[in-house]
């Protein structure tokens, strides 16, 4: 263990939380305000901290001399990373800033739930000593950061025709059409990545417990999660439903994912219970 | 007839999907909230007599198991396979409508592009290639992804594997455990192999924590049994994420706990010598209505505030058994008896020694493993084709006045490859845009999940003719 690192990383996970906060707030002044400049400042003070938290993680994985996501502090934190990259990535290519004034509390949110967690670090039990276990989290990193943004995507969705009809938001949220494309790319990559964890989870499972499907809660909350993203696909090509459906079921989407990352650990003990 | 039609058009619809996506998801909830396998007594102790009765009238104790979960889940894959059926050939046909450049219908149109290539290197397409209509007008054809029309297909056909996997291996799996210390040789279940625990080591860390618990096994068949001339033997290493493969079965490093020998004398004779794993008894060889029953096992024995026993830590400090002595199947006593005590009952003397590590091997033979395994991997790569191989074409064809008319479709994408023509027509330096997709596509198959809402398409020709007009400026 090496407690320089360990050090350099808990000073770093500071200035990142006072980073994504001051993102948070020029965003919201930026609505407040109406002036652009304060958008692109956010962006920047999200992109400076998305930086440094990649820095801390990479301090935290030096100072423990392993892959930090084995606990509730470091899954949290990666899940605040994995927010903050997936929605930097989808405010530049799509020239949304108003995304980062939804997403950015939902960022700190959860690096917030990460500072309450205990960040001590121990050693891993043999079960998590796996080669699997980089690929199954860091999987789960970017499928909950996809859907942590496909949620902000479809609650604005939800709330645009009351946001719009004023020139400045009107300018800055897409219309329906586009949201719901950006959203569904957005359910996508993280569909995707949710099921490249199940897999791999399931693989690592068969190898550590002789069985890769136990229906235990992270397992079965996981596959529910999966369930109503299916349902999101499934009801976004029905006729009829402009959306408005498929955007209902994304935000339940992320109610299952949080439940699955916090909700099951605490109510619903079982062989992930160390997740 | 027409009844069976309904009936066979409902169970392949996607409305049906739905409904049992939904119900799957509600009862895994459940399944996941209730505990399983637990008895009527315990739920009524943990809820109330009512509840107890409805858990188990609705078989939520075994909700994973039980007759309506598997009958979801079966209804589930007929789903998936008519659905999977039906839209084969449709998309075959499709597919081989989509590779014609003759049949080309065209959704988003421009004219006066002076270059068709920058339009084709804009919108990502390689090397168009010269074709032509069925009218004999000459054309530019290029088209890519074509392989992501396959994508939902692929998923279905995926998770039909999985279930099927799964269920298969439910039904016809064969599992088996076996503990002991190093030395001992036991059984595998009923079968013809004896399983020998030759060394089990458990690795720790300085700090005291385990880093990883090793047994090294022997698996012999016995000749007898299995009707060969000679006895097969095979060895190998196992450890918590290194299970290994013996004669068709996989052996897995499960679990660990505390075992002992127990010595019993009688009047200062020896009469029995046994190693008990925490959790076993042993009858008094020569008064079997005596056994001695091993508890548990304490490394490094303290007594916490209410007295009751416990461990300090994992190291050997202060070896302490907890243990219960039954005559004729009633308690005679139960204690704690540390490292050299000796327990009296009557003439016989009973003590505990040699603690070590035992070990708990899990063997399984689950011949559908791959099956599932196959499933999952098409599953994943069915999302991955659905998702990010976009399938589309665009074709040029050149106007009289020397310019040319440019047309794209994307079956996927919507406002996005929209936006993308728009600025491909913009680059190639297009001199106005019209979007025409009413009068020129041809009605197409739904194919799944990736496709484009039907609200999207709608307004698709009113918002690019607008924002053609406004994005793409006269050269």
């Amino acid at each position: 263990m090496n407690e320089q690192m360990l050090h350099i990383e808990n000073t770093l996970f500071t200035v990142v939380m006072i980073l994504y906060f001051a993102a948070m707030i020029f965003y919201f002044l930026f609505i407040a305000a109406r002036k652009e400049g304060l958008a692109r400042l956010a962006t920047c003070l999200q992109a400076v901290g998305w930086v440094l938290h990649t820095c801390a993680l990479v301090s935290r994985g030096i100072g423990a001399g392993r892959l930090p996501m084995t606990n509730q502090y470091e899954f949290a934190t990666s899940f605040a990373w994995g927010i903050c990259l997936v929605s930097l990535v989808f405010i530049l290519r799509f020239s949304f800033p108003v995304l980062g004034a939804f997403a950015s509390p939902v960022m700190f949110v959860i690096i917030g739930y990460a500072a309450m967690q205990s960040r001590e670090v121990h050693e891993l039990m043999p079960a998590l000593r796996s080669n699997w276990l980089g690929f199954h989290v860091s999987t789960a990193i970017i499928a909950y950061g996809s859907f942590g943004v496909s949620f902000v995507l479809s609650v604005i969705f939800l709330l645009r025709d009351r946001m719009t009809g004023r020139g400045f938001l009107d300018r800055h949220i897409p219309d329906r059409g586009k949201l719901d494309i950006i959203s569904y790319r957005s359910i996508a990559l993280g569909l995707l990545f949710l099921t490249f964890t199940i897999v791999t989870g399931a693989i690592w499972a068969e190898r550590a417990w002789g069985s890769y499907w136990s229906w235990d809660p992270k397992e079965t909350w996981s596959l529910v999660t999966w369930i109503i993203y299916s349902v999101y696909l499934h009801l976004r090509i029905r006729k009829g439903t402009e959306g408005r459906a498929a955007a209902v079921f994304a935000v339940i989407g992320f109610i299952c994912v949080l439940f699955t990352y916090i909700g099951v650990n605490t109510f619903l003990p079982g062989i992930h219970s160390y997740a | 007839m027409q009844m069976m039609k309904k009936i066979g058009r409902f169970l392949s619809s996607m409305q049906f999907a739905v409904i049992l996506l939904v119900i799957l998801a509600a009862t895994c909830s459940a399944g996941s909230f209730i505990p399983q396998g637990q008895s009527y007594e315990w739920y009524a102790a943990q809820y109330s007599e009512r509840t107890a009765a409805l858990i188990r009238w609705l078989y939520l104790d075994d909700a994973f198991h039980s007759w309506w979960f598997v009958l979801i889940s079966a209804f589930l894959c007929l789903n998936l396979l008519l659905c999977n059926l039906l839209r084969f050939p449709q998309l075959v046909r499709r597919c081989r409508r989509e590779a014609d450049p003759a049949q080309f219908f065209g959704g988003l149109a421009a004219d006066g592009i002076a270059d068709p290539g920058v339009f084709f290197a804009a919108m990502h397409f390689s090397g168009p290639k010269p074709a032509v209509t069925r009218e004999g007008r000459e054309r530019l054809f290029a088209r890519r992804n074509l392989a992501g029309l396959w994508g939902a297909w692929t998923c279905h056909l995926g998770i039909l594997l999985l279930i099927a996997g799964f269920s298969l291996g439910q039904l016809t799996k064969k599992e088996y455990t076996v503990y002991g210390v190093p030395g001992q040789t036991r059984q595998i279940g009923d079968t013809a192999f004896f399983l020998t625990i030759d060394d089990f080591t458990v690795g720790l860390r300085e700090d005291d924590t385990v880093s990883q618990y090793t047994a090294e096994i022997t698996v012999t068949e016995d000749p007898e049994r299995s009707g060969r001339s000679e006895a097969r033997r095979e060895s190998a290493e196992i450890s918590v994420n290194h299970p290994a493969s013996l004669f068709g079965m996989k052996y897995y490093q499960n679990s660990t706990g505390w075992a002992a020998k127990v010595h019993i004398t009688q009047n200062g004779q020896d009469l029995q010598d046994v190693v008990l794993c925490a959790g076993e008894y042993v009858p008094v060889e020569n008064k079997p209505e005596l056994v001695i029953l091993l508890n548990a096992f304490y490394p490094d024995y303290v007594k916490d505030e209410g007295g009751m026993p416990k461990t300090a830590s994992g190291q050997l400090r202060n070896p302490a058994y907890l243990y219960t002595v039954y005559y004729q199947g009633s308690v005679l006593g139960m204690n704690v008896l540390l490292q050299e005590e000796e327990l009296t009952i009557d003439d016989y003397v009973v003590t505990f020694s040699e603690p070590q590590n035992y070990t708990l091997i899990q063997i399984k033979k689950d011949s559908f493993i791959s099956l599932a395994l196959a499933g999952g991997l098409l599953t994943m790569l069915g999302l991955f084709l659905a998702f990010y191989l976009l399938p589309a074409k665009a074709c040029a064809e050149k106007a009289e006045d020397g310019s040319w008319r440019v047309t794209a479709e994307g079956s996927k994408g919507g406002a996005i490859f929209r936006e993308q023509f728009l600025e491909a027509v913009r680059k190639a330096g297009g001199t106005a845009g019209v979007a025409d997709r009413a009068e020129e596509t041809e009605p197409t198959e739904k194919t799944g999940e990736a496709e484009e809402t039907e609200s999207t398409k709608k307004t698709v020709e009113a918002e690019v003719a607008e924002s053609t007009k406004k994005t793409v400026r006269p050269k």
